[in-house]
């Protein structure tokens, strides 16, 4: 069978979805709900094309292709359709990308990831990143007027965390930059797409109080997902700054342990379902429309493979550490 | 189950786990059997008890994920219990412009329910909102049990409770039934639900009663809805030669001098005794109230003549004299000729007549029914399966309903005949469990249908079978989509899902599966047996046929209407609905409920049907027919309509999850006052967005009420930005304020449910607008027209007495 791309006639393989005929002749089309070889439904609509035939927008995940089909993958109307439906769905993210104290570092230290360090006892890692970082590791944070506390979230909470104190008592400890890549300190690349967690609700606020038990006291509101993130990855090449929609969501800022090194974080889940298709008595929905979101029963937790963690494409269910 | 086990059942002393499992014996242990074994437990229960779902899990194949994932989609299903009486107040469209909300709240402080909370203390009462009733044309209705009130205010909210709970204690004492000897006349009664709401119940208990009494023999004949719910409760009089008397809007005290005018009781000495005891009473009931037999015969029915005027009756065929489960009766009216016609021609034939009828799915998209059956028909399957769509879902419609509940033959005859063409074996009907009366009226007539031979094995002595059965929604609007109906029959969410395929080549439990609505399928008997030409004559080029409409909203007489199409919508204001209420001037029309739009004023001209509508940006839908008035505010109907369908979105895809919420937030801002101009334009972007992007047909027409009142009424959306609602329908707009007429009766302040007026007796009444809620009942309360509504920033032009 052939189909155009584009206006370019290609051949498609047997039982091939439309987005797999796409990328294997080399239009790059982005997914988010969808996995090769995994349970899926169609729902994000991020992978958008148009039928030119119909005129139909229409999701290359789910649709097979039929004879003569014409369809266009890189228009600007089609892009403009991933674009929103990219802005819907942050609209209803609630996450820091990074958090905001390592944003506002006037010398761009990760802080958060140096307060991962210095939480976990790794202080040997995290010496190494204030060397890496400043030129005199000795007075690193003395001079500056620490916007990192004035931007910590923990200060909505109650306090923000003391970061200058901590710096200083681990500016104490002997230790040299390593030159690991790894390990540099700064924040990777600040023109990425920076989700904004926004504030917190009373009842959170209390949650978090009365469950974050860091050293630091910080919340590690960075997302441990980021790396993996394609919702970040999309959005930064849709060029999105920041969605236009005003966030009203209700989602629950909360880390819920599934078992071993897995987590789930409900307010970062996009709702694509594919933990629910792929998961035996483990992830379902509950609620429908807006409300609907994706949980764990207690129960479940059990039933929960590692796998899950690579098929989310958000920061949703990651693995620590 | 033996008889021992059946005792031990109604002995009520078995623990929950028994209970239970009973429930769970009847229904079944499969993954489908789900929304069925949640219902009967729900039934049980009256919720669904922590318990009985553990005991789910450990006796059937359904696991937790499919428990919570189902019994959260679908808006049926409680977690936890309520009071011991539920209060269901109605908000489809005609009841939400007729103010369906404060008659919420109304209730809510009545009953003194605490906030967060639907059930009052002693766990008597629960209140909660429902879609729709589909009683319209008694906007605002509310139900309490199996009891419907019409025309609740919320100023009548008292009176209601206390009915209700005087009825309560009368039901307890239990009723007395005679039986008669020979018939002297026939009665005739309506007893749809819109009927039953106004009361028919009663009369139909006050004719047996009074018939008993006087010794007059009449054969009391229950029958379908006749279409005139505003006239209701209505009945026909057959008189010894066959004339027919009706009395529309009957009142139970009014029964005995009616019988008593036409019939003569048996015996001579009862005569005697009523014609004294008559006497009398029509005397004291002449002077004491408005008494209808003493009208002249035009002015009672005068009305309902021009309401039955233009109309034709195809799906309807029959109404007023046919007993919905008479099937002897239905089939002496040449019920059933057509099935048997059909039975001996062949299948193509039948699918080619059904193709050149020229006749449109009436659920809403409008795609050929023969086209579908033809699909259904060429793939090669040993089995396959027939469903009738009775999910209707629309705020403000309720043809599926009538017709369910008042021809159950003939939709079940127009099945039978779909079912041999296309080659099925089983059949399904789905309707919504907020239909009681329909799923009874459908599941005795399919009984009745099976002692004559008319379903099951060997149809008519052929060697054609169908095994029907039914199957009750368990409330999701997005389950008329064609593929989430059949993912809720198999016992999952009502997800829709990616078509192709369509379910015609890869259905229910992936068969080949021909969906059709009620209405379509009441319109098969009809063609079969007319033929096509016959069908074809009525109608527009490529509308062929009539539709079947719910008018309701702001119209002198609403009802259920079956027009042909290509009528104007002008014609069925005017002509049959008799203009718009109480006078006013007709500003749209809001036709296809959530996924229609609204027609201006000015384009009424236009004619019913299917392309014509949808080039003004609306829609056929299933038929909902919402008048508004100049009353009424366009911005607050599409905020309504986008509300409605953000609740029952799925949730599935980005674009109607989250698109009609974002959508919806806007107009919320709009509605406030806080908008600006860019935020028109950015819903008008977006709107367009999730019409074009949705993958159903919820998604892809939900925009359509925000897009059309954008397109025709563009200019009171720009009001609102600037603070202005000129019809005073957005609160946030608006404020109440007493005038310089008030003679200081206290009436408004002792009516007033939060305070808001200060106890000042002979002064002039002032509203606190800090504590006003804007209920509205001081300005019904008042008798000197002193309360007035008023814009927050400019006058309101527009009367302001609550519509």
């Amino acid at each position: 069978m052939q189909i155009l791309i584009n206006n370019h006639p290609v051949e498609v393989l047997e039982g091939e979805t439309l987005i797999e005929v796409a990328r294997r002749t080399g239009n790059n089309i982005p997914s988010l709900c969808y996995a090769k070889e995994a349970k899926h439904k169609s729902s994000c609509m991020v992978c958008a094309v148009k039928d030119c035939k119909s005129g139909q927008i229409i999701p290359s995940c789910t649709t097979l292709p039929v004879e003569g089909m014409q369809i266009d993958t890189e228009s600007e109307e089609v892009r403009l359709t991933r674009t929103l439906s990219l802005e819907l769905l942050l609209s209803d993210h609630r996450a820091d990308c990074e958090a905001p104290c390592s944003m506002v570092c006037p010398n761009r230290l990760d802080v958060e990831r140096i307060l991962g360090y210095y939480d976990a006892g790794q202080y040997r890692e995290a010496v190494e990143m204030l060397s890496a970082v400043f030129s005199l590791p000795e007075i690193a944070c003395d001079t500056c007027k620490a916007p990192c506390e004035k931007a910590c979230r923990r200060g909505s909470v109650d306090q923000p965390v003391s970061i200058r104190t901590i710096i200083r008592e681990l500016s104490a400890m002997d230790g040299k930059a390593s030159g690991d890549e790894k390990n540099i300190g700064y924040v990777k690349d600040k023109n990425l797409y920076q989700s904004r967690l926004g504030r917190f609700t009373d009842k959170e606020k209390e949650h978090l109080k009365a469950t974050t038990v860091t050293t630091s006291r910080c919340l590690h509101c960075a997302c441990s997902g980021r790396e993996k993130c394609r919702l970040r990855l999309h959005s930064t090449e849709a060029g999105i700054k920041r969605s236009r929609y005003e966030s009203s969501s209700t989602l629950p800022i909360e880390k819920i342990h599934i078992n071993g090194d897995l987590l789930f974080e409900p307010a970062k889940c996009i709702r694509c379902g594919l933990c629910v298709y792929n998961s035996d008595n483990g992830f379902t929905f509950m609620g429908r429309g807006f409300k609907m979101g994706v949980v764990l029963p207690e129960e479940n937790k059990a039933n929960i493979k590692k796998n899950l963690a690579e098929l989310c494409p958000t920061g949703a269910i990651y693995k620590q550490g | 189950m033996t008889k021992e086990e059946q005792d031990k059942i109604s002995n009520n002393t078995l623990s929950q786990t028994e209970r239970t499992d009973s429930v769970i014996d009847r229904i079944g242990t499969g993954r489908s059997d789900i929304i069925p074994l949640l219902q009967e437990l729900q039934a049980e229960f009256n919720y669904l008890p922590h318990e009985a779902i553990e005991r789910i899990y450990e006796r059937t194949e359904i696991d937790r994920a499919q428990l919570i994932s189902v019994s959260t989609f679908y808006s049926q299903f409680r977690h936890i219990p309520l009071g011991k009486h539920l209060i269901k107040v109605c908000t489809g469209t005609a009841c939400h412009v007729k103010g369906a909300s404060n008659v919420y709240d109304a209730f809510i402080r009545q009953l003194n329910i605490e906030e967060g909370s639907v059930t009052t203390t002693d766990r008597m009462f629960s209140v909660e909102k429902i879609a729709c009733l589909g009683c319209c044309t008694l906007a605002p209705v509310v139900q309490i049990d199996e009891k419907i009130y019409g025309h609740v205010m919320p100023g009548k909210v008292d009176e209601v409770i206390a009915d209700f709970i005087e009825n309560q204690t009368k039901k307890e004492n239990g009723e007395s039934q005679k039986t008669r000897r020979h018939t002297a006349g026939e009665v005739r009664l309506g007893m749809g639900s819109c009927c039953m709401a106004s009361g028919s119940a009663d009369i139909y208990k006050e004719l047996q009663t009074a018939s008993t009494q006087l010794g007059i023999e009449i054969n009391i004949k229950p029958v379908g809805c006749v279409g005139v719910c505003n006239k209701v409760p209505l009945i026909d009089i057959i008189n010894a030669n066959g004339t027919i008397d009706r009395y529309p809007n009957v009142k139970a005290a009014e029964i005995k001098e009616i019988l008593h005018h036409h019939f003569k009781p048996a015996g001579y000495l009862k005569r005697l005794k009523n014609s004294i005891l008559g006497h009398i009473d029509t005397l004291h009931t002449d002077i004491t109230w408005d008494n209808v037999v003493w009208k002249p015969e035009h002015e009672r029915t005068g009305l309902i003549s021009s309401f039955l005027h233009n109309q034709k009756h195809i799906s309807t065929e029959g109404f007023g004299f046919l007993a919905p489960l008479n099937i002897d009766e239905y089939i002496a009216y040449g019920g059933f000729e057509a099935l048997k016609k059909a039975l001996t021609t062949p299948k193509e034939e039948i699918i080619a007549t059904v193709l050149a009828s020229g006749l449109r799915g009436r659920g809403g998209g409008g795609f050929p029914t023969g086209k579908k059956w033809e699909i259904v028909a060429s793939v090669q399957n040993k089995h396959k399966y027939v469903i009738c769509n009775g999910d209707e879902g629309d705020p403000g419609a309720f043809m599926d309903r009538m017709m369910l509940e008042s021809y159950p033959f003939r939709v079940i005859e127009g099945m039978l005949i779909a079912a041999y063409a296309v080659g099925a074996d089983k059949g399904i009907f789905y309707i919504r469990a907020e239909y009681p009366l329909a799923v009874e009226r459908i599941k005795k007539a399919l009984e009745l249908c099976r002692e004559h031979k008319l379903a099951g094995a060997n149809i008519a002595e052929s060697n054609f079978s169908l095994e029907i059965s039914v199957f009750e929604g368990a409330g999701a609007f997005v389950c008329g989509e064609e593929t989430a109906l059949i993912a809720s029959i198999e016992g999952d969410r009502g997800f829709p899902r990616q078509r192709p395929p369509y379910p015609a080549a890869c259905g229910l439990n992936e068969l080949p599966t021909l969906v059709n609505n009620v209405e379509t399928l009441s319109q098969i008997a009809y063609i079969v047996k007319h033929g096509s030409e016959n069908y074809r004559n009525v109608g527009t080029e490529k509308s062929k046929g009539t539709k079947v409409f719910a008018l309701a909203g702001k119209i002198s007489h609403g009802g259920l209407i079956e027009v042909p199409m290509g009528i104007t919508l002008n014609q069925i204001i005017e002509d049959i609905g008799g203009g718009v209420e109480g006078g006013k001037k007709l500003k749209a029309v809001q036709i296809g409920g959530p996924s229609g739009g609204c027609i201006p004023a000015d384009l009424c001209d236009s004619p019913v049907d299917f392309d014509a509508l949808t080039q003004l940006g609306a829609m056929m839908g299933s038929g909902g027919l919402v008048v508004l008035s100049e009353n009424d505010c366009m911005v607050d109907v599409a905020r309504y309509f986008l509300s409605f369908t953000c609740d029952q979105s799925c949730g599935k895809c980005t674009f109607c999850r989250v698109g009609t919420r974002r959508m919806l937030d806007l107009l919320d801002k709009v509605c406030s006052g806080k908008a600006t101009m860019t935020d028109i334009d950015l819903l008008e972007e977006l709107a367009l967005n999730v019409k074009r992007s949705s993958l159903c047909g919820l998604g892809k027409t939900a925009p359509n009420p925000v897009l059309t009142t954008l397109k025709y009424f563009r200019h009171e959306y720009e009001e609102h930005v600037k603070g202005v609602c000129k019809t005073g329908t957005c609160k946030d707009m608006i404020k109440y304020v007493i005038t310089q007429d008030c003679i200081g009766c206290t009436r408004c302040a002792k009516a007033c449910p939060v305070n808001a007026i200060p106890y000042t007796p002979y002064e002039i009444h002032t509203i606190d607008t800090e504590k006003c809620v804007l209920c509205g009942l001081c300005v019904e309360e008042c008798s000197y027209d002193s309360v007035k509504k008023t814009g927050k920033k400019e006058n309101i032009t527009s009367p302001c007495k609550y519509s």
